[in-house]
């Protein structure tokens, strides 16, 4: 199996584009994710009785195979980037509400009742005191969710999508090792760059953290 | 949608369905051997590493990014990959499906480990025992809840990855998504992505209740 | 049915080569009549899809070289995945244009459909297509379904002809695309037309690797690939000989959405399809499977080539 240089010479172009359209599909789900999960995930946290239910709910969908999801999409939306998107979601939003929770039940009662002691509102404790303290964890989800959906992205080429996982079919029907190889790399690399990004957004976002450090 | 859902009651029900090569029974039990083989040879893997990193402490580091890297491999790729390197056999499935697991058996493992209190492990030293007996008869005991919640995430993920066996000719419950994609029948689609969910949540109960049953005298 | 016999019947006669006279005759008998003509624009530009096999990829991309030299803006998505997929997809408007085969387009849309003759095929697919789709004239170049079975097999089994699978019933494993198995050019038809059984439809893919290397390592005694392909011949498959007619004839054709179907889109398609012809296409596949040639790079050069792009 050797790689044909000067195909990716070649192809410089396609490649940058198809990276890109791979990063916009994983980065619009987790993005998407997180709008919907957070407020799920204080619903969770807050009453009780739903918390066994959304969890519970949202490790279900997590045992489907993404391809099923977006097949069945098709008649809703169609052979669209929004098939895509929306197929992703649903999996970034299983991890970033699992974390979120984790996160919001991580905030010790002790500073919450200070805080209500202190007549703070219940939404701003939770603005300004729940949701910094259990950012570390809400983080960890969204790095994983991240990483995930990057490399679930080219499961989507089967719906005729999928970025870099394009490569995948191309080179699977033409016997042509070349792209293949180059998508593998290309998914991980951006991967490795898109997690140490968001390690670096996490250590801007808690300064607390590093005074102690 | 209330017609999907119709006729994928008929469609599970039928008994034509569930009989034969294509039938529900026998895709069922590929699906089951893939996934088990496949966590078996990642747990192999991963968890002697998951010890061996938790015991001596080295590697750590490496380890966990490694298992990060291991989560984003693309499966549809390395199948690909391994396919155009190897020619057609199951070997490009068991590859993906290996890749996908051991990162989580080797960090769950590793977590179990390191979470093991340094106190007990000193005092088991203290009391004379080696390395390895260390290892064996207290760490390894105290680690295996996580080590076995480790195992469970790497089935459930396996059992839903396993319908790739079928973009490469093979069986499983997979058969019915990518057969149900190419004829554009959705209750064929629905009906494998249903039992691929069932599959998962049955064996995931399963293993949190024998879970629960061998760590009952324990407090979390 | 009456009406689809008889214009059959009428256009029987009236095929063959006076290819953009005689199909532009047959599409202005479209019940929609002169809306095909006009109404349609290509203006706001043309998105054309391809269907999950090489040479879909490659009549593409030829589609989409002669549309931008006819000064059309043209978006490709290529590998949308089957005919079952991709002709949803269109009557959706996730795209407008898609490089179609006469006989399988036309099993698709009326799986009873006796035409087997181009010019009768047409006209059936005209009067067949749901509203809102049209066929453009069909084209020179011809790509049909073959059923292969390796020299051995053809010899240990007695297999010359589609006819001769009846006397093995229960006994092979035929291996085909998985929507093949629901198809009237499938597992369907054999059954139907010649009584064929088989012991396994094995799901596997359009003309590709994985049809090919079952059939070679002997995995299937029975593939379904296309006449293009060259590896037939390298490999010395034997196609089996289809006395009753199941395949149809299938001139390549292009199914357009008539909101983009004008006069512009019409012409530079019509020239490409009597340019074209079956061995030009054969060989431009080849390119792309053997040679490892991007469709478009290859599309491009042939339309340069042969005057129709600059």
């Amino acid at each position: 199996m050797t790689i044909d240089w000067s195909w990716i010479a070649d192809h410089t172009d396609d490649l940058t584009s198809l990276t890109l359209s791979h990063l916009e599909a994983a980065l619009t789900a987790v993005l998407l994710g997180l709008l919907v999960s957070l407020p799920l995930a204080v619903i969770a946290h807050r009453v009780r009785p739903l918390r066994g239910f959304l969890l519970g709910a949202s490790n279900v969908l997590f045992t489907i195979p993404s391809i099923a999801i977006f097949v069945l999409l098709l008649p809703v939306s169609g052979l669209t980037r929004t098939t895509t998107v929306i197929g992703l979601t649903v999996y970034s939003l299983v991890v970033l509400l699992r974390n979120t929770v984790e996160g919001l039940d991580s905030v010790p009662v002790r500073v919450k009742e200070a805080a209500k002691a202190m007549g703070t509102r219940p939404l701003r404790t939770l603005l300004t005191v729940e949701l910094p303290l259990a950012l570390p964890v809400i983080m960890a989800g969204v790095r994983i969710a991240t990483v995930m959906s990057i490399s679930l992205v080219s499961v989507a080429t089967y719906i005729g999508d999928g970025g870099l996982g394009q490569l995948f079919t191309d080179g699977f029907q033409r016997n042509f090792p070349t792209p293949v190889i180059v998508g593998v790399v290309l998914t991980l690399l951006l991967a490795v760059v898109a997690d140490a990004l968001l390690v670096a957004l996490q250590y801007v976002l808690t300064p607390w953290k590093r005074r102690r450090a | 949608m209330y017609e999907l859902f119709k006729n994928l009651g008929t469609w599970l029900v039928s008994s034509s369905q569930w009989s034969g090569p294509d039938g529900i029974a026998h895709r069922l039990a590929e699906h089951l051997q893939y996934s088990l083989l496949a966590t078996l040879i990642a747990a192999a893997i991963g968890l002697p590493l998951g010890l061996l990193i938790g015991h001596t402490g080295k590697g750590a580091f490496l380890a966990i990014n490694l298992a990060s890297f291991g989560r984003a491999l693309p499966t549809v790729g390395l199948v690909v990959l391994v396919f155009l390197a190897g020619g057609l056999s199951m070997l490009p499935v068991y590859v993906a499906l290996v890749a996908l697991a051991v990162p989580a058996i080797v960090t769950n493992t590793y977590a179990g480990m390191t979470a093991v209190d340094p106190d007990v492990k000193d005092a088991a030293r203290g009391q004379g025992m080696r390395g390895r007996q260390v290892l064996l008869q207290v760490e390894l005991p105290l680690a295996l809840p996580l080590i076995l919640t480790g195992l469970r995430l790497a089935l459930i993920q396996v059992v839903a990855t396993a319908t790739i066996a079928a973009y490469v000719s093979f069986g499983g419950l997979g058969r019915y998504v990518f057969d149900g994609l190419a004829q554009r029948d959705l209750v064929q689609v629905l009906g494998g992505a249903v039992l691929v969910a069932v599959v998962a949540v049955v064996l995931d109960l399963a293993l949190s209740g024998l879970q629960r049953f061998l760590f009952r005298h324990r407090t979390a | 049915m009456n009406r689809r016999a008889l214009l059959g019947g009428l256009f029987a006669a009236a095929s063959v080569p006076a290819l953009s006279a005689c199909a532009s005759g047959i599409t202005s008998l479209d019940g929609r009549g002169d809306a095909a003509g006009g109404g349609g624009s290509s203006k706001g530009g043309v998105t054309i899809g391809t269907a999950n096999f090489t040479e879909n990829q490659v009549l593409g991309y030829l589609y989409a070289a002669v549309l931008k030299a006819a000064g059309v803006k043209v978006t490709v998505r290529p590998n949308l995945g089957t005919r079952e997929i991709v002709i949803p997809a269109l009557e959706g408007g996730d795209i407008d244009l898609l490089p179609e085969y006469q006989g399988a387009l036309l099993n698709y849309l009326d799986p009873k459909a006796t035409p087997t003759e181009e010019g009768a095929m047409q006209n059936a697919l005209t009067l067949a297509l749901p509203a809102g789709l049209q066929v453009l004239p069909y084209g020179t170049a011809e790509d049909s379904d073959a059923f292969v079975v390796t020299r051995e097999t053809a010899r240990k089994y007695g297999l010359a002809s589609l006819a001769d699978l009846k006397k093995q019933n229960g006994r092979l494993v035929i291996g085909a695309a998985p929507e093949v198995k629901k198809r009237r050019v499938g597992a369907v038809g054999l059954k139907d037309v010649y009584g064929a059984e088989f012991k396994e439809f094995k799901s596997l893919d359009s003309d590709g690797p994985l049809v090919k290397g079952a059939l070679k390592k002997g995995d299937v005694d029975v593939a379904n690939l296309f006449t293009t392909d060259t590896d037939i011949e390298a490999e010395d498959w034997v196609v089996l000989a289809d006395p009753e007619h199941l395949i149809p004839s299938q001139h390549i054709v292009p199914l357009i959405a008539d909101r983009k179907a004008d006069d512009t889109v019409r012409k530079a398609l019509a020239r490409l399809g009597n340019v074209l012809t079956t061995a030009d296409l054969t060989a431009l596949n080849r390119q792309v499977d053997k040679d490892k040639k991007d469709p478009e790079d290859v599309a491009d050069a042939y339309t340069k080539q042969h005057g129709l792009a600059k």
